[in-house]
């Protein structure tokens, strides 16, 4: 792997030019261009904003689009990027067929072409949270745990990447794999807390009676444990009162953030040398 | 600088396409993998300053052994050694981007083949001016002719200070002038000392430039020598069907 990781370096010039190919042409023959990549979180969390607000809590808390989006931009990154790496290695089938150059490169430029936009779009998400707390003045929006926000994206950038290793090396051979990632991003979605607070596995019947067990299982999720741990570094624990009574927001567990990094760190390693053993037969892919 | 030496290559072919589940369950019995050697057992060297032609019928194994040099592939068994820096010219316009304009891929191939960043902006000027393709320069490369990629690709491997040009039947699509200019290029490329290995089926153009010729004919070399050598008898070989084999 060090060999690897060597050749890597020798052609960094190469990623960097990859990533800024990448940002260009996503957007190329489009109008809006790079606001896509806002308007997509922006109208989902619009959509549902209003139906958590109307339709599921009794009494929501304010400024919920806050919260959510703070679990959705992480989200849609994941997202995106296992989706994108899916077809980074067929598409590029032209070239590799006629040229050398370390195949990682693809899947690497892809999530980070990803990655910026996670990161610009977070750092729209702060402006909008300043204009919130601009027009309607209440609690200061971040915390100073907000400053651990760039670990967690580290954390966030290594799981998508070991995955993306996976899915980019696996799909050239089986292109079933990408409607499996498909259908269990989707799912992901629901085990996820985006549109609901995890306060509710924690207080949900179902793990009550397994003493506390669903609680454990569902934080081991690394994705969920993010979301969470984005959430609860980002913003200021919300007011809410769940039948009338003034719930407890519990506070960030490390220990399930540091288990995430571990599961991501693990995935990211086996990734690579996962795609590193079978880059060599993309070009002779039956 | 380049030593090949009993190099082979076999490709595993799927004669049922695509493996899927389907197919797997309903033909089982009959997919087999079947074992389809392409080169079995190629030995020979460029020296420096040294210009080789490499040629042979359809399917004889040319554009794989290319692809060998060119690291696209690995081989099966056999070793190469490269000195120096490689730039392989395998087709026209590979790793341009249809989408992106002429010169935004300049900089992209230059960088796969190895320039930074910094040396592309030095250069890109005199990329531009030897393809002479100055006016189109701004417009996406899907609206290229076949010649004009051509241009740009040669263009563009001729300036990355590369030791090793290794060009597979590219040069054939430029029109006259434009393939003088490559000849004279290839030339002054080998004079300063670098080697050059091409495939080519036009006689006329190794005649003129090739020092030596490599004839590869069903995955073996058949003969080496100088074109004077080889060229008359590969060309009274008649060409063989597939009934006769």
């Amino acid at each position: 792997m060090l060999g690897e990781l060597k050749e890597l370096w020798k052609f960094r010039e190469l990623l960097v030019t990859m990533v800024q190919r990448e940002l260009k042409i996503r957007y190329k023959n489009s109008a809006l261009g790079f606001l896509w990549s806002l308007i997509n979180p922006v109208v989902t969390v619009l959509v549902l904003s209003f139906v958590l607000k109307n339709f599921m809590y009794d009494n929501p808390p304010a400024n919920i689009s806050a919260y959510v989006l703070a679990a959705y931009l992480p989200f849609i990154f994941f997202q995106l990027s296992l989706m994108d790496s899916a077809q980074t290695i067929l598409t590029a089938m032209p070239i590799i067929k006629k040229i050398y150059f370390p195949r990682e490169i693809l899947p690497i430029a892809s999530v980070i072409s990803n990655f910026i936009h996670l990161v610009l779009a977070m750092g729209v998400f702060f402006l909008y949270l300043l204009a919130v707390y601009i027009v309607f003045p209440g609690d200061w929006p971040l915390q100073i745990n907000t400053l651990f926000l760039p670990i967690l994206l580290f954390i966030s950038f290594c799981l998508s990447l070991g995955f993306s290793f996976y899915i980019s090396a696996l799909n050239t051979f089986y292109e079933d794999i990408k409607y499996v990632v498909g259908i269990v991003l989707w799912l992901m979605f629901f085990i996820t807390p985006v549109m609901y607070f995890e306060e509710r596995v924690a207080n949900s019947d179902v793990n009550l009676h397994s003493r506390g067990w669903v609680y454990m299982i569902y934080n081991f999720n690394p994705l969920a444990a993010l979301a969470n741990a984005y959430r609860k570094t980002i913003l200021a624990p919300p007011h809410v009162k769940i039948n009338g009574v003034e719930t407890k927001f519990l506070p960030l567990n490390w220990t399930y953030v540091w288990i995430a990094a571990g599961v991501s760190m693990t995935i990211l390693v086996t990734g690579y040398a996962t795609f590193n053993r079978l880059k060599w037969r993309f070009v002779e892919r039956p | 600088m380049i030593e090949i030496c009993d190099i082979r290559k076999e490709f595993l072919v799927n004669n049922s396409g695509a493996r899927s589940l389907k197919t797997m369950i309903l033909w089982w019995h009959r997919r087999k993998l079947q074992h389809h050697p392409v080169l079995k057992g190629v030995t020979f060297d460029v020296k420096q300053g040294e210009c080789v032609a490499v040629i042979g019928r359809n399917g004889a194994g040319k554009s794989t052994l290319l692809s060998l040099l060119a690291r696209v592939y690995k081989p099966t068994s056999g070793s190469m050694k490269i000195h120096g820096r490689v730039a392989p010219l395998l087709e026209l316009g590979a790793g341009f981007h249809p989408d992106l304009t002429a010169y935004e891929n300049i900089g992209f191939n230059a960088i796969i083949l190895g320039l930074t960043r910094a040396q592309v902006r030095e250069r890109i000027d005199k990329i531009i001016d030897f393809s002479e393709l100055r006016s189109q320069i701004h417009a996406p490369t899907r609206t290229y002719s076949s010649g004009m990629l051509a241009r740009l690709g040669f263009s563009v491997a001729v300036h990355v200070d590369a030791e090793v040009l290794i060009v597979d039947e590219v040069l054939s699509v430029g029109d006259y002038e434009f393939e003088q200019k490559c000849v004279r290029t290839i030339e002054e490329f080998r004079n300063s000392g670098g080697a050059v290995l091409f495939v080519s089926h036009r006689m006329d153009t190794i005649r003129a430039i090739a020092d030596r010729c490599v004839w590869l004919h069903k995955g073996v070399v058949r003969k080496i020598g100088t074109p004077d050598e080889v060229i008359p008898e590969y060309e009274s070989t008649p060409l063989e069907t597939d009934e006769k084999r």
